[in-house]
């Protein structure tokens, strides 16, 4: 039984789940009625749902007081008491009751804040700790009147570049008490940048709550395409060295902690493009184009050497990426012989690909830039159903049989969207969003639907989004936790 | 080489001898014709015009030469135009339209003519779709740009291909117009001269 809900018109949200469609899209497309009026193909993708990823949750109320803090640290604790409400509130997992009066600060009547509605409260203090600044955070449990967690965290001084993800490493642990998955305060976005002239591209990396925007490069060349390492320490990244004879596609990799940076060579010609790391991080996976024919290869890292052949033939393989116990890859091929890309899932070590895109003969549907979240349930990409179809992003829920969309949500409909990066929670996508309204790296919330401006810009290419980043030096953070 | 070494000292010295025989002047006839001063007068205007006449003379060979030099270097600029007159293709496609075709075969020619002549060939795609599916799509139209070529007997090491993808758009504006224009493959020369000479004036 086939059943469409492409429910077009009217906003999704608040309406119930969109969860009610399961679709075997590869035995069911021929099945779909081909729609020819050039406005249900500039709308519906086949077998889609509008709308949201997971069920919409009931949001616990949580409350920030203003933090306190030892004397001299006033303006500080108000500052650093800023950053953790905003990472709660960018968590997507609260209503966030902050802004409080300072009256408050100091006391916790749990039988109040309960008939607030709280569920929740953090109160935070800082206080002297040798010549650096300690914050000790404690979650309270409203309806037990208990204190759910307390810990400590040595802050960095507020010049040093890493000084607000110490703060966020506080707030990721607010969120992973409260709902057993990891926050994303603690990350940044890696990506490209046009100058001005639009002839070059560098890197910069931002902070997920769009602060702290740094560049990384500045080759006076093109670099793009950034993918993080799993610990968070380096990126891979495409980037041209022109020739007047021909210019070249290499992958380079940056360590972050030197800014040291080096071209990774394997021994076969061509042109190199959208490395990513497995997830073991021991190796490379990445296309490479000659002679017409264009292959993904893997590459082992650590020892520099021994280059293996995955997919490939007379036709474009790109893009690849795993699922996080590193046995399957889904990458984008034009396999298919039509003009446009499709995505596929097969294997890692190699074997038959299947087609999981909502791929209708005859239809120009465009599927490209897989990202497998870490959680493993599901693959983000972005496509068009048709030759005149705008890009948005789909995100499929490959969590049943291998090879087979159990579903696929349609996140985004407005303007174009593309280049979907999942958070280390597998709940929030940045992509670049070109909208009337503006243009940029925008987060989606793929749970409650809620879009937001990380940076604005339409000189924005292609982002990934960092696992979970601990500012240096680890140890001494861990210290404080009991 | 050995006779005409000989001949021309001979030849030389004969004429220094009838120069030596030569009488001195006859006396000035008597003053019916042209006074000394109008034959000097005669003689410097005669002189002046005879200048002048080299001079113009000149002036046309230079100008001749100049003209020509004009008209083999516009050839050349108009072989160059064509030479690396862009190719446009069509949304998410890497085949050559038949409008194009006409151009690559204007470029056939010319490189026919000249097989010093080697081409870079730059893919590239308009900004829809994927950034890295467009890297492909750039080399595609570049390869498909060089097989063309190659199809026409030209030696393939004569072109080299690289892409931009979506990432050098020559019209940075996101209308039709512009993505028709961006949707390109450029030519530029990296080795050879394009030589036009008197054989190639009678040219189509």
């Amino acid at each position: 039984m086939i059943e469409t809900t492409a429910r077009r018109g009217g906003r999704p949200f608040g309406s119930a789940p969109a969860g009610l469609v399961l679709v075997a899209l590869g035995v069911c497309a021929g099945a779909f009625p081909l729609r020819t009026a050039a406005q249900e193909e500039r709308d519906s993708i086949p077998g889609v749902t509008l709308g949201l990823v997971y069920e919409t949750e009931s949001r616990p109320a949580l409350a920030v007081m203003p933090f306190q803090a030892e004397p001299g640290l006033e303006d500080l604790a108000e500052r650093v008491g800023a950053i953790v409400a905003r990472d709660l509130r960018y968590s997507d997992r609260f209503e966030i009751l902050d802004s409080l009066p300072q009256a408050l600060a100091g006391t916790v009547d749990y039988q109040l804040w309960d008939q607030l509605g709280a569920v929740w409260l953090v109160t935070g203090r800082l206080e002297p700790d040798g010549d650096r600044v300690r914050l000790v955070l404690q979650l309270h449990d409203v309806v037990f009147g208990e204190i759910h967690e307390q810990r400590r965290y040595p802050l960095l001084s507020e010049d040093h570049p890493d000084f607000r993800m110490s703060v966020h490493v506080a707030s990721d642990d607010v969120v992973e008490s409260v709902t057993g998955d990891p926050g994303i305060a603690a990350t940044r976005i890696a990506f490209s940048r046009r100058s001005l002239d639009g002839q070059t591209q560098d890197l910069f990396v931002i902070d997920s709550d769009g602060e702290n925007l740094r560049r990384l490069t500045r080759h006076n060349t093109i670099s793009l395409g950034p993918d993080w390492s799993p610990d968070g320490t380096r990126l891979v990244y495409t980037s041209f060295r022109p020739s007047i004879e021909e210019g070249r596609w290499g992958i380079f990799e940056i360590d972050l902690r030197s800014g040291e940076e080096r071209e990774i060579r394997p021994n076969r010609a061509g042109q190199l493009g959208t490395p990513v790391y497995t997830p073991d991080g021991r190796r490379l996976a990445f296309s490479v184009r000659g002679s017409g024919r264009t292959g993904i290869f893997t590459y082992d890292l650590a020892r520099d050497c021994c280059l293996q052949h995955v997919t490939g033939g007379n036709w474009e393989d790109l893009s690849p990426t795993f699922s996080p116990d590193g046995r399957w890859m889904a990458f984008n091929s034009s396999r298919l012989g039509t003009a446009t890309p499709q995505i596929f899932v097969m294997p890692a070590r190699g074997g038959e690909p299947d087609l999981v895109s909502p791929y209708l003969a005859g239809h120009r549907g465009y599927y490209t830039s897989p990202d497998w979240s870490p959680r493993g349930d599901l693959l983000a990409f972005h496509g068009r159903t048709g030759r005149f179809g705008r890009y948005q992003i789909l995100v499929g829920d490959v969590s049943g049989e291998v090879g087979r969309l159990r579903r696929l949500t349609q996140l985004t409909w407005e303007g174009n969207n593309e280049d979907p990066s999942w958070a280390p929670d597998g709940r929030h996508l940045v992509f670049i969003g070109r909208r009337d309204w503006g243009t940029g790296l925008m987060i989606v919330d793929s749970a409650t639907g809620e879009i937001r401006m990380l940076l604005r810009g339409v000189d924005v290419r292609v982002p990934d989004w960092s696992p979970p980043l601990r500012p240096e030096p680890r140890e001494t953070l861990r210290e404080g936790g009991f | 080489m050995t006779i005409r070494s000989l001949i021309v000292p001979a030849m030389a010295a004969s004429l220094l001898l009838a120069a030596c025989k030569k009488e001195p002047p006859p006396p000035p006839p008597a003053p019916t014709g042209p006074t000394p001063e109008e034959i000097a007068a005669q003689r410097r205007a005669d002189s002046i015009r005879r200048e002048r006449e080299r001079q113009d003379s000149i002036r046309r060979a230079e100008e001749e030469a100049r003209r020509r030099e004009a008209e083999r270097q516009r050839r050349i600029r108009e072989a160059r135009e064509t030479l690396t007159e862009m190719v446009f293709f069509d949304f998410d496609e890497s085949a050559i339209k038949p409008s194009e075709e006409r151009k690559l075969r204007a470029k056939v020619d010319i490189l026919r003519a000249n097989p010093s002549i080697r081409l870079r060939l730059d893919g590239h795609a308009d900004e829809r779709g994927s950034t890295e599916y467009n890297l492909a799509l750039g080399a595609r139209r570049a390869e498909a740009v060089k097989e063309f070529f190659v199809g026409f007997g030209l030696d393939a090491s004569r072109f080299t291909t690289q892409s931009f993808g979506e990432e050098r758009p020559l019209v940075n504006r996101s209308d039709e117009e512009a993505w028709a224009q961006n949707r390109r493959v450029e030519f530029h020369i990296t080795a050879g001269e394009i030589g036009v000479g008197e054989n190639d004036r009678d040219r189509p």
